[in-house]
C-alpha cells in the first residue's frame, strides 16, 4: 500500500477512535462537553462562550471544585468547533455524550445550531444549558434536558417601547427592522405587541437577509417617513452598519434601539461619536448588584474576564458563565452524576449568580427581566427597567447635525 | 424623489460592485477560470486596508496605489506557482481548487486577524453632501468615483498598451499566441495579478463602507458572477455597467418589496439572463 | 459479474448488522457518510457521467429537505409517503429547471445552476409555510436507526442506478454528449432527453438525501440546507474517488468524510482551513480521481507529482 492511502487511513481510524487528548479521566472529573462556533461565520460570538466556559470552569475549580457525595470534584471542559455548522454541532455533540462520556452538555452559539444540538441532548438524556440560543422553537418541543440562560427574544424590546411611550414629546409611530433569522423574528414578534399596547403606529416593518450590509435604501424609506422610533434586531454587524449608514443618510429618529451591539466595549469603540444617544437592551451589566458564590460579584467577574481575556464581556459572557455555574448547583443539590437526577434539579434550579437568579420556567427557559441602556458620554447608563426610570434618558435624540 | 434618492443610492454601490467584478472578468474572459476565491481576496483587501489604516494611518483612499502594488504580486505568485498548474484541466477542476483557496484565506484571515468585527473609520465618514433633499455621503461618492477611475484606467491598459495586447491575443488563442511568442505562462499570472490587484483594491473601498469579519467573501463572489452575467461577459465597460445595473436593482427591490427581496431579484435575474440572453443584457450579440 | 454482486450483498448484510456493533458514533457517523455518499453519486450522473458541472444540486437537497419536511408536519403525511414527495418534488424542480439551464454549457451552466439554488433560498426564506428564516422544526425521533437504514437504502439506490447508469445504452448516451454534444446529437441522440432525465435523476437523489437529513437533524434552516458547500462537498467526493466511474465518488465520499471528521475532531479550530488544504491538494495531485489512481498503480509520490505536470501551461 501507498503512503498516502495509509496516511488517509490512520486519520480516518483516528477520527473513529476517542480523541487523542482525553478530558475523561480520573473519576473525580466531571467534564463539561460542548461544540461551538470557533471558526466559520458565529465564530465571533462563538469566542464569547469558549472564554465563558473557560473562566467559569478555572473559578469553580479555584473554589474548591463541585462537591458530589462528601467528595470534592474538578470540573474539565471537552470543547469542538462546529465550523458553524449545525450537522456538524449534532455530530459532534453525540460524539463528546457517546465516546467522549462527558458528563454535561453546554451550549454552542446561536438559536439554529442549539436546535440541532439540543436534540443530541434530549436523544441521550443528557442535560444541556445553553446560553446562546433564545428563540422559542428551541423550547417548543416539549423537551426535558435542555436549559436555555437567555431570556425569551419577545420579550427584549419591551422596556424601550414602554419608555418611548411615556417620554415628551411621546413616540407615535415606529420603524421595525428584523433579519429573518429565528431569533430576531421572535423578537420582532414581541416588539409588535408591545407597539400595540403603547398605541405606536408601526409605520415600517420589514425584514432583511442577516448578510445584508446595505441598509441605504431601507433608510431612505425610514427616513421618508420618519418614525419617532427606530427598532433593529439583528447581529452586531447589523446594527453598525445601519447606525453608520443613518449617519451618512441623516436619518433622525427620537430614539434608535438595537437588540445586539450596544452593551459591548467593542461596539461603542468602533464608532466612536456615533454611539451616543443610541439605545440597547441587555439583561446584564456588570455595575448590576449581583452576589456570586464564586466570584463575588457581577462587577467582580467582569474585572476578572477584562484582565483575562481584554476585552468587556456582555450578556451572552455572563449567561455562558452562568451556565457552569448552574451546572455547580444542580449537581452539588442532586449529590450524583446521574444525567436524569441532575436534570431534575436543574428543573428545580433557584440560585443567585453573577448572571442574575437562575430560575427556569417549566419549558426550561430563564426569566430576566431587559433593561433598556444608553449610550451617554462613551458610557453606558441604564435609564429603564420593569416599569421604572432607572436614570434621566437623553430624548429625543439631537439630529446628527447637533451632536 | 424617493425613487430618485432610491436610484442614486443603487448606482453609488453599484461602483465598488463593479471593480470587484471587473477583476473576476479578466481572470474569467482570459484564464477561463471562475475564480471562486475572488470574494476572499475581496476581503484580504479589506483587512490590508484595516492595516494599513489602524497601523499606519494612511488613508485608505491613499492606500489604493500599495494595494494594488501589493495584490499584483499576490496574485501573480499564486497563478505562477500554484494555478498555472491547473489551468487547463476541466471547468469543475479549476472551480475546485479556487474554492479551497478561498477557504484557507478566509480561515488564514480569522487566525491572524480573529473573527471580531472590523471596520476603518476615517473621521469624514459620516460627511454628507445635501443636494435638494436628496442625501449623497461623501464615502460613497467617493468609492463610486475611484471604482469608475479604477476600471477606466485598467481599460486603457488593456486596451492601450504592449502587456494588454499580450494579454488579449492570449484570451483569444492560447496556441496562437504561444507561437509567436507570447510567454503564456507570465502572461496568466500577471492577468490573474492585475484581477486580484482590483479586488484588494476593492476590498479597501468595501473596507471604507461596511465592517467586515473573514467570512465576508462569499455573498461578493456571487454578487461578482451575477455583475459579470447582467453586464456581460468579455465586454470591456460590462462589468461596470453590471454592477449599476445590480446596485440599482437591489435598492428597488430593497425599497418597494422589502430588503429580502434583493437577493431574490439580482438572483432570479441573474438567472434569466443567462437563459434568455447568454452574453448580458449589455453584450453583444453573438 | 456475479462477484460484484455477492460482494455487494456481502457488503450489505454486513452494513445491515452494523448498528448492532457499533457505538452510537460511529453510526452517525456512517449515516452522515452514506448521505454524502448518495450527494457524491448523485453529482456524479450529471457531473460526471455526462460532463455538465453542475453547482446547484444543493438546491435539489433542500427542496427535498423542505417537502419533506413540510408534508410531515403541516400536511401530517406518513414519513415514508413525504419522503418519496420530496424526492420526486426534487426530481420534478430539476427536470423543469433543466429544460432552462441544460442549454447552457461550461461556465454558463455552473453560474446558472448557482443561481438557481440562490434563488430559492431566497424564496424559502421569503415563504411563509417555509418558515422562512425562522427555520421549520421537525419531529424528533430517539433512535438513529432509521435514519441509519434509510441513508442507506438511498445510497444503495444512488449506487444501483449509476451501475445502471454505466452499463445501460443511457448511460453510453450520456458519455457521448460528455465528449462531443454535437457528435452525438448527430448520432441521433435525443441529448435534451437525456441531459434532462440525468439532471432530473441527480436531483431527485438529491431530494431523498435532503428529506431523510431534515427528518435527523430535526431542523431546517434555508440558509443551511441549500449553503454552496453541500455542492462543493459532493463535487470534491467524487472528483476524488473518480468523476464518472460507479464506485469512485462512493470510495472518494469513504475517505473524505473520515478524513473531514478526522480533522474536525482532533485539529478543531483549524480543521476548516485544512479542509481547504485537501480540497487543493486533492485537485493537484490526483485530478482524475483515486480508482483511476489505483487502477494504473499511480498512487506512488513520484507519480502524484507527475500528476502535476498534466494540467500546467
Amino acid at each position: 500500500m501507498n503512503r498516502f492511502l495509509i496516511v488517509a487511513a490512520a486519520l480516518g481510524v483516528a477520527s473513529l477512535c476517542p480523541t487523542v487528548r482525553r478530558a475523561v479521566a480520573a473519576d473525580d472529573v466531571i467534564v463539561l462537553g460542548a461544540a461551538i462556533s470557533q471558526s466559520g461565520k458565529y465564530a465571533r460570538e462563538g469566542k464569547f462562550y469558549v472564554d465563558a466556559y473557560t473562566i467559569a470552569v478555572d473559578a469553580v475549580n479555584k473554589a474548591g471544585g463541585v462537591k458530589v457525595g462528601g467528595k470534592s470534584h474538578k470540573l474539565a471542559l471537552k470543547l469542538y468547533d462546529d465550523q458553524s455548522d449545525p450537522a456538524l454541532a449534532a455530530r459532534l455533540c453525540t460524539k463528546l455524550v457517546t465516546s467522549d462520556k462527558v458528563n454535561f452538555l453546554l451550549g454552542p452559539y446561536t438559536s439554529g445550531i442549539a436546535i440541532a444540538a439540543s436534540a443530541i441532548s434530549e436523544k441521550y438524556e443528557i442535560p444541556m444549558v445553553q446560553g446562546g440560543g433564545a428563540a422559542g422553537n428551541i423550547f417548543d418541543h416539549g423537551y426535558k434536558y435542555i436549559f436555555g440562560t437567555l431570556a425569551n427574544a419577545e420579550l427584549y424590546l419591551q422596556p424601550a417601547v414602554e419608555l418611548a411611550a411615556r417620554s415628551t414629546p411621546a413616540a407615535r409611530t415606529a420603524a421595525l427592522l428584523f433579519s429573518n433569522e429565528a431569533f430576531d423574528k421572535a423578537v420582532a414578534k414581541g416588539a409588535r405587541k408591545w407597539l400595540q399596547q403603547a398605541k405606536i403606529d408601526l409605520v415600517y416593518d420589514e425584514e432583511y437577509a442577516p448578510a445584508a450590509q446595505d441598509f441605504s435604501s431601507v433608510l431612505t424609506v425610514i427616513k421618508s417617513k420618519s418614525p419617532d422610533l427606530v427598532l433593529v434586531a439583528g447581529h452586531e454587524e447589523n446594527s453598525l452598519n445601519f447606525i453608520r449608514q443613518s449617519q451618512a443618510a441623516d436619518v433622525n429618529p427620537k430614539m434608535a434601539v438595537f437588540t445586539v451591539g450596544p452593551p459591548t466595549g467593542d461596539f461603542r469603540k468602533t464608532l466612536g461619536k456615533a454611539a451616543e444617544y443610541v439605545y440597547g437592551v441587555t439583561t446584564w451589566l456588570p455595575e448590576m448588584d449581583l452576589a456570586d458564590a464564586t466570584f463575588g460579584s457581577a462587577g467582580a467577574f467582569a474585572k476578572q474576564f477584562q484582565a483575562r481575556f481584554g476585552y468587556e464581556p456582555d450578556y451572552h459572557v455572563a449567561s455562558g458563565a452562568a451556565d457552569v455555574l448552574a451546572f455547580k448547583y444542580a449537581i452539588e443539590k442532586a449529590d450524583t452524576l446521574d444525567p436524569k437526577k441532575v436534570r431534575d434539579a436543574l428543573a428545580a434550579l433557584d440560585a443567585p449568580t453573577l448572571y442574575g437568579r437562575i430560575k427556569f420556567n417549566p419549558v426550561g427557559q430563564i426569566e430576566l427581566p431587559q433593561t433598556l441602556i444608553q449610550i451617554q458620554h462613551g458610557r453606558l447608563v441604564s435609564v429603564y427597567a420593569a416599569g421604572k426610570v432607572l436614570a434621566k434618558s437623553l430624548y429625543p435624540t439631537p439630529p446628527w447635525a447637533k451632536r | 424623489m424617493l425613487s430618485v434618492q432610491v436610484l442614486i443610492n443603487g448606482i453609488l454601490i453599484g461602483g465598488v460592485y463593479g471593480i470587484m467584478a471587473l477583476g473576476m472578468s479578466l481572470i474569467w474572459g482570459v484564464l477561463k477560470i471562475v475564480n471562486v476565491a475572488h470574494g476572499a481576496v475581496v476581503m484580504l483587501g479589506a483587512y490590508f486596508g484595516f492595516w494599513t489604516f489602524t497601523l499606519w494611518g494612511w488613508d485608505p483612499f491613499l492606500a489604493l496605489p500599495v494595494t494594488l502594488a501589493v495584490f499584483f504580486v499576490l496574485g501573480y505568485a499564486l497563478q505562477r506557482f500554484v494555478l498555472n498548474l491547473i489551468v487547463q484541466a476541466q471547468l469543475f477542476l479549476t472551480l475546485l481548487i479556487t474554492f479551497g483557496l478561498g477557504v484557507v484565506m478566509e480561515n488564514v484571515a480569522r487566525l491572524i486577524w480573529s473573527s471580531d468585527l472590523r471596520q476603518v473609520t476615517p473621521n469624514y465618514q459620516g460627511a454628507h453632501l445635501d443636494l435638494a433633499g436628496l442625501t449623497i455621503p461623501y464615502v460613497r461618492l467617493g468609492v463610486f468615483v475611484t471604482a469608475a477611475v479604477l476600471s477606466v484606467l485598467f481599460l486603457l491598459l488593456l486596451e492601450r498598451t504592449r502587456l494588454g495586447r499580450a494579454i488579449r491575443a492570449t484570451a483569444q488563442d492560447l496556441r496562437a499566441a504561444r507561437l509567436i511568442g507570447v510567454p503564456v505562462a507570465h502572461i496568466y499570472a500577471v492577468t490573474f495579478g492585475l484581477g486580484a490587484a482590483l479586488a484588494g483594491a476593492a476590498g479597501v473601498l468595501w473596507g471604507t463602507l461596511f465592517p467586515f469579519t473573514p467570512t465576508m467573501g462569499g455573498p461578493l463572489t456571487l454578487k461578482a458572477f451575477a455583475v459579470n452575467v447582467l453586464g456581460g461577459l468579455g465586454t470591456m465597460m460590462g462589468p461596470l455597467m453590471g454592477g449599476v445595473v445590480l446596485g440599482v436593482i437591489e435598492s428597488f427591490a430593497s425599497t418597494y418589496l422589502g430588503p429580502t427581496y434583493a437577493n431574490v431579484f439580482s438572483f432570479g435575474l441573474l438567472v434569466l439572463v443567462l437563459i434568455v440572453r447568454p452574453t448580458g443584457i449589455l453584450g453583444r450579440n453573438t | 459479474m456475479p462477484i460484484t454482486i455477492i460482494v455487494g450483498a456481502a457488503v450489505c448484510v454486513l452494513l445491515a448488522a452494523a448498528p448492532a456493533l457499533l457505538s452510537p458514533f460511529l453510526i452517525q457517523f456512517l449515516i452522515n457518510f452514506f448521505m454524502l455518499a448518495v450527494l457524491a453519486e448523485s453529482w456524479n450522473i450529471i457531473g460526471g457521467f455526462t460532463g455538465y458541472a453542475s453547482f446547484g444540486n444543493a438546491g435539489f437537497f433542500g427542496v427535498g429537505a423542505y417537502t419533506t419536511g413540510i408534508l410531515l408536519t403541516v400536511g401530517k403525511l406518513p414519513f415514508a409517503l413525504a419522503l418519496l414527495a420530496g424526492g420526486a418534488v426534487a426530481m420534478a424542480f430539476a427536470a423543469l429547471i433543466g429544460t432552462a439551464v441544460l442549454r447552457l454549457k461550461g461556465q454558463y451552466f455552473a453560474i446558472a445552476t448557482l443561481g438557481v439554488t440562490e434563488t430559492t433560498r431566497e424564496i424559502v426564506y421569503n415563504l411563509n409555510i417555509t418558515g422562512g428564516g425562522g427555520g421549520l422544526s421537525l419531529p424528533m425521533v430517539r433512535s438513529p436507526l432509521p435514519f441509519f437504514y434509510l441513508m442507506l437504502a438511498v445510497l444503495v439506490a444512488a449506487v444501483l442506478i449509476n451501475l445502471w447508469i454505466a452499463r445501460s445504452r443511457f448511460g453510453y448516451g450520456l458519455r457521448a454528449i460528455r465528449e462531443d454534444e454535437d457528435a452525438a446529437a448527430a448520432m441521433g441522440i435525443p441529448t435534451a432527453r437525456y441531459k434532462t432525465l440525468a439532471f432530473a435523476l441527480s436531483g431527485g437523489l438529491a431530494g431523498l438525501a435532503g428529506g431523510v437529513f431534515g427528518y435527523w437533524i430535526t431542523f431546517l434552516d434555508p440558509g443551511e440546507v441549500f449553503k454552496v458547500s453541500w455542492t462543493i462537498r459532493m463535487i470534491i467526493m467524487a472528483v476524488f474517488g473518480g468523476a464518472g466511474t460507479v464506485l469512485g465518488p462512493l470510495l472518494g465520499s469513504a475517505v473524505l468524510v473520515a478524513i473531514f471528521e478526522g480533522l474536525s475532531t482532533q485539529l478543531e479550530t483549524l480543521a476548516e482551513l485544512c479542509n481547504g488544504l485537501v480540497v487543493i491538494a486533492v485537485v493537484l495531485f490526483m485530478p482524475q480521481g483515486l480508482i483511476d489512481a489505483i487502477a494504473h498503480r499511480r498512487l506512488s509520490p513520484r507519480k502524484l507529482l507527475q500528476n502535476l505536470r498534466q494540467y500546467r501551461i
